[in-house]
């Protein structure tokens, strides 16, 4: 049970990377997996063939995933977001491709085994609440409001002066960091990696997660990954039938509750303070 | 020489893909994944139909296309439909397709499991010496088809009425239904035909390669072909697949199958990087 929450909340920070992707600026990565294999096979790898310490092969995790990002978001956030779409799709079979190839470096598809274990459950709760701190501030930062102008409309934006491609490629670049932040917490607490784990379905059921939760609402991203990766596991007794059963109630949240199921609903501090007031003002009315 | 002819017959397949692609991108401007979905399904049709009942190619062929229009269709009405009705954002006709091709995946790996399967041969003689190159008789029946589904589909789409309220639509939706288009209508046989594409080139697919659940995959290469091409245009799609179709045969004999997407990723980066407005030229923005 330890371990399922613990790969609920590594993919929580892929679900995260893909909610500031996609419902911030409007665009969909296929490819987000794959900066999470990036993540892991660098970091890995840096520990096990120099042994640098954790600290710094995962410094060199999050390095060579905001490379990446920065190579296909220079000549592709530029272009309509289908382009964006399709590259970012590119990626991860080209990353995946690469992996399986250069069997001397990553194992092909064997896998790289044996990476030292540095993680465990608190390190990842801390993290992941920690992040979820930084990308609630970050959604009610300037950056964040001008990407939610972006995502509803790119020219109207530019004109009231707001640098999209530089926005979107901030916000691309800090997803990728996210995820490949997860990739690395992956490597080290299995201490195993394969290239087939991270393609086109792990992406894809980010964005979806996302969209369950709704767009607009942080709190349903976050609830709607955790409950719908905890979900396969405890749905086991239905196992071939679980991916079928999700895409159907997938399927009736697009069509009956389009806005997701939090719609614009967010959990925060001041809303107690307003329940509470409410209450008092009742009373109050009563008396 | 043998490069150029198989590179031909691949570009044939992959053109069916693209156009079909490329016709919902036309009127309902989003990358329609569910086309996958549909090619997939109906690659297992036609193995099972030609398998159980013995039919012939023709018929194997006809049966098939006609069932992918039709599940074409079931998907614009689960998946669409309600979203086309409720006017959403874009994005959602995206993810909605991508979850019926997951959907369509998951389903024949339960009913049929993951092995994969490979359709009879309806030849005695698979192939004939042109000179010093080999070309099989199904390659070639591949590419004579594909060639005469693309030559009708263009005439219908350019001298009939349907045709024209086709383009109109893809113009502008809501204008064309205030002029009268029955665009319902439209789009219902939109999906039809892009049904009927997907079933002939699920099927050519199956033959080429094995009938097995990832198939759905290959319509990427459809997608490729049409950003080659250049966005929502019929022709350039056509000319993107053959493109595609002779560079990927020319990479896999050169530098080996395991190398060659990362070369086609590279190479559409930067073409995209070069020439986003694709061959046709269209320059695509989005309108405001």
């Amino acid at each position: 049970m330890n371990s399922i929450i613990v790969f609920a909340l590594i993919n929580m920070f892929g679900v995260l990377g893909t909610f500031l992707l996609t419902a911030l600026t409007g665009h969909l990565s296929f490819g987000q997996a794959s900066f999470m294999s990036i993540g892991a096979y660098v970091s890995g790898l840096l520990a096990l063939k120099w042994g640098l310490p954790f600290p710094i092969s995962l410094l060199g995790g999050l390095i060579a995933a905001a490379m990446s990002a920065l190579l296909i978001g220079l000549p592709t956030l530029k272009l309509h977001k289908y382009f964006f779409a399709l590259i970012t799709f590119g990626f991860g079979t080209a990353v995946a491709a690469l992996l399986n190839h250069f069997t001397n470096i990553t194992g092909g598809a064997m896998g790289l085994s044996n990476i030292p274990c540095k993680t465990n459950f608190l390190l990842v709760v801390i993290s992941i609440i920690i992040t979820i701190g930084l990308i609630r501030n970050f959604v009610k930062s300037n950056y964040g409001r001008m990407c939610i102008a972006l995502r509803n409309d790119e020219i109207a934006s530019e004109a009231i002066g707001i640098n999209v491609y530089k926005t979107k490629l901030l916000v691309f670049v800090l997803s990728a960091i996210i995820t490949s932040y997860g990739g690395v917490l992956y490597g080290s607490f299995v201490t195993y990696v394969e290239p087939g784990m991270f393609g086109w379905t792990k992406s894809t059921e980010w964005v979806i997660y996302v969209f369950v939760g709704g767009v607009n609402s942080l709190t349903g991203a976050v609830v709607a990954g955790f409950i719908l990766n905890i979900l396969p596991e405890l749905l086991r007794f239905v196992s071939n039938w679980r991916i079928f059963i999700y895409s159907l109630f997938i399927l009736i949240i697009f069509n009956f509750r389009p806005e997701g199921l939090f719609g614009e609903y967010e959990i925060s501090f001041s809303m107690f303070n307003n329940v509470y007031k409410n209450l008092f003002s009742k009373l109050n009315h009563r008396n | 020489m043998q490069h150029i002819v198989n590179g031909f017959s691949l570009g044939a397949v992959y053109a069916l893909i693209a156009v079909g692609f490329a016709l919902i991108y036309n009127i309902l401007k989003f990358a329609n994944f569910a086309h996958g979905g549909v090619m997939v399904i109906s690659a297992y049709f036609g193995y099972f139909l030609s398998k159980n009942f013995h039919t012939s190619l023709f018929t194997t062929l006809i049966i098939t296309t006609l069932f992918g229009g039709l599940c074409a269709v079931i998907v614009e009405l689960i998946a669409f439909h309600k979203i086309r009705h409720n006017n959403s954002p874009l994005i959602y006709y995206f993810v909605s397709s991508l979850v019926i091709t997951l959907m369509i995946e998951n389903l024949i790996a339960i009913f049929k499991g993951a092995t994969s399967y490979a359709y009879p041969v309806f030849f005695k003689e698979t192939s004939f010496l042109f000179g010093e190159t080999v070309i099989s008789y199904v390659n070639t029946l591949i590419f004579i088809i594909s060639s005469v589904i693309l030559i009708i589909l263009m005439w219908l789409i350019k001298y009939t009425k349907f045709g024209i309220a086709l383009r109109a639509i893809s113009f502008n939706l809501g204008v064309s239904k205030l002029m009268g288009i029955n665009a319902d209508g439209v789009i219902i046989i939109t999906f039809f035909i892009s049904g009927l594409l997907a079933g002939a080139s699920g099927m050519f697919l199956g033959i080429s390669y094995t009938v097995y659940p990832q198939l759905a995959r290959i319509v990427v290469k459809g997608w490729i072909a049409t950003v080659i091409g250049g966005m929502g245009s019929i022709s350039g799609a056509v000319i993107g697949a053959f493109a595609l179709g002779l560079f990927e045969v020319f990479l896999i004999s050169n530098i080996g199958s395991s190398l060659s997407t990362v070369f086609i990723f590279l190479i559409t980066l930067g073409f995209l990087f070069l020439r986003p407005q694709g061959i046709a030229g269209e320059i695509f923005t989005e309108k405001a």
